[in-house]
Order: C-alpha cells, then structure tokens, then sequence
C-alpha cells in the first residue's frame, strides 16, 4: 500500500538514527547542557532536532554509561545540566564515526545510477 | 530562581506523574533538567517551549521505553518487564498492546512449563486436549472429565520445557524488540 508519507517518515527515522553520533560529536570537544547540544546540532547541520527527542536520548546515553553529567549553578539564575563524553562514549563515537564514513561511502556508490552527474565530486 | 510561570508548573505535575515508576532521585533530575530548559529556551514565552516538547504524558513515555530497554540490559527477568511495561501501558496505545502481548506470551510459556511439572504427579488431568468439537485445544491442569483427544501423552514433559521456555525468551525478545523500534519510529512535534 502506497503511503505518501513514507519518505518522510524514512527521513525521520534516518534522523534519528544518527542523532546518537551527532550527540557524542557534539560534546567531542568539551562539556554542554541540553539546549546547548540542541542550539550546536542546529547551527552544524540542518538536523531538525526536537527536545522531545533529545533528552531522553541525553538520558539513555547517560543510563548507557557513554555520557556522565553535572549540575553547574549558571548566571540565569538555575543550575544547568552540563554532559560530558566518558572514556567509553569517547571510544563509541569513534567507532560510530568509522562505521559512518565507511556506509556513506558505500551508499553514495550504490545509488550513483540516481544522482545526476555534475561538475561537482561526489 | 526560576520564577514559576503556573502553565509550565502544570505541564512539569502532569509530567512527574506520568513517569512515576522510574527511581524518584532519575524523576527529580529529569524534571529539573526539563524545567531548567523551559527557562533558557524562551524564558518571555514558555508555551512556546512547552509546545515543542509535546504532550508530558508522551514525552514520559518515551522517557519510560527508554528505561525499560536500559533496565532489558541488566535483567531480562519476565516479572521486571511486565512491572516496566505496565507503566508504559499507561501511558501509550502501542505500550498497551505490547503488554497484552508479552503477558500472553508468558502465560502459554508458564502454562506449557507448568504442565510439564505436574504431569508425573496427575498424569490423567494434566495434558493437552483436542477438545469433542475438534477445534479448539486445552491446554494444562484440569478437575474435569475431558471428552477431547489427549495430544501429547508423557511427551508433554519434554516439549512442555522446551517450548515453555523457549516461548518465555520468545516473548521477552519480541517485546524488547517492538519496544526498540517503537522508540525509533517515534515521531516529535517539530517547530
């Protein structure tokens, strides 16, 4: 059964499949709270994120053991909850990031027949 | 401090309740971390905030699916599940479903294991029965007199162990593995 749908829901799901990498990339160079994280996914990329995706993530990632966090009192007024990578997160972003490159490369050969092709590099 | 907006007051209640369950000291931190947030995000419009998180009791959730599967790590015990499931039950149609299931599931696998115990003690009322109308079958401990065909005679005690336990780790698997996907398929409200 057809479902016009679909392809969004394939990019969702695609989306949130690799926001786990995305997360432990974004705290690769030091720690961040929450919205932090949100604000530097949206700034890097045009992953649209959603908070009600990314904290219970920050959440599981944490219960996993990959994330470790802390609670810094901030000038707003409200103490703030700063993640950081632990040595085991460290060590899963980069095998997710090997895995990724390797993928990628794969599938932008598997789907050359679709891609038009330009002057551009692949 | 924060000074209480009372709509995001009322959506943070909402949502501590909903994620009852969970370690009171994970609620606390969950709770504080998202009010914390609400206050950063858009501290002039919270309902702004409050609607891109979505509804609290499909927010909590997610945040109870999570805890299920993080709990699968450490103890596949049938009773855990159900006790996380139940919550998640509350709270979500697909978490219902999953739950009607999984409990399904490990009554035929109890069922069959019980059956395979008993046997050697009632061999004549314990068994599996085709029943007089031919379609539907019996399975298990019975006081009555059964007109049906017994099925399996003393071959129940092996197949009844394995079976039984092979469809307890059936529905464990299945459960954690609709969870899984259940969890990755979740769509967000987006801005």
């Amino acid at each position: 059964m057809p479902d016009p749908e679909s392809p969004d829901k394939w990019e969702v799901q695609l989306r949130k499949g690799t926001l786990e990498l995305a997360i432990l990339a974004a705290l690769w160079n030091g720690k961040l709270y929450g919205l932090e994280i949100l604000r530097h996914l949206e700034s890097a990329s045009d992953l649209i994120v959603s908070e009600g995706t990314v904290y219970p993530l920050l959440t599981r990632l944490k219960s996993l053991g990959l994330l470790t966090s802390q609670w810094v009192e901030s000038d707003a007024g409200h103490p703030r909850k700063y993640y950081a990578l632990t040595p085991a997160g460290r060590q899963r972003g980069r095998e997710m990031a090997t895995l990724w490159t390797r993928f990628s490369a794969t599938m932008t050969r598997v789907i050359a027949p679709l891609t038009p092709p330009s002057g551009k590099d692949h | 401090m924060l000074a209480p907006d009372p709509k995001t007051e009322v959506w943070l209640t909402t949502f501590r309740r909903h994620l009852r369950g969970l370690k009171p000291e994970d609620i606390d931190e969950i709770v504080a971390e998202l009010r914390s947030h609400i206050a950063d995000k858009s501290p002039d419009n919270p309902e702004a905030t409050l609607a891109a998180l979505g509804s609290p009791q499909a927010l909590a959730a997610q945040y109870l699916a999570d805890d299920l599967l993080a709990r699968a790590q450490v103890t596949r015990s049938p009773l855990h599940l159900l006790k996380s499931l139940f919550r998640w039950a509350t709270l979500s149609i697909a978490g219902f479903f999953v739950f009607l299931g999984a409990i399904a599931g490990y009554l035929l696998g109890a069922a069959l294991i019980v059956a395979a115990l008993v046997k050697p003690f009632r061999p004549d009322r314990t068994g599996l029965w085709l029943n007089a109308d031919g379609v539907s079958i019996r399975l298990g401990l019975t006081d009555q007199y059964l007109r049906g065909t017994e099925l399996l005679g003393w071959w129940i005690i092996p197949l009844g162990l394995i079976v039984g336990v092979a469809a307890i780790m059936f529905t464990t698997r299945i459960t954690l593995w609709f969870t899984e996907t259940w969890r990755r398929t979740r769509t967000w409200p987006h801005r």
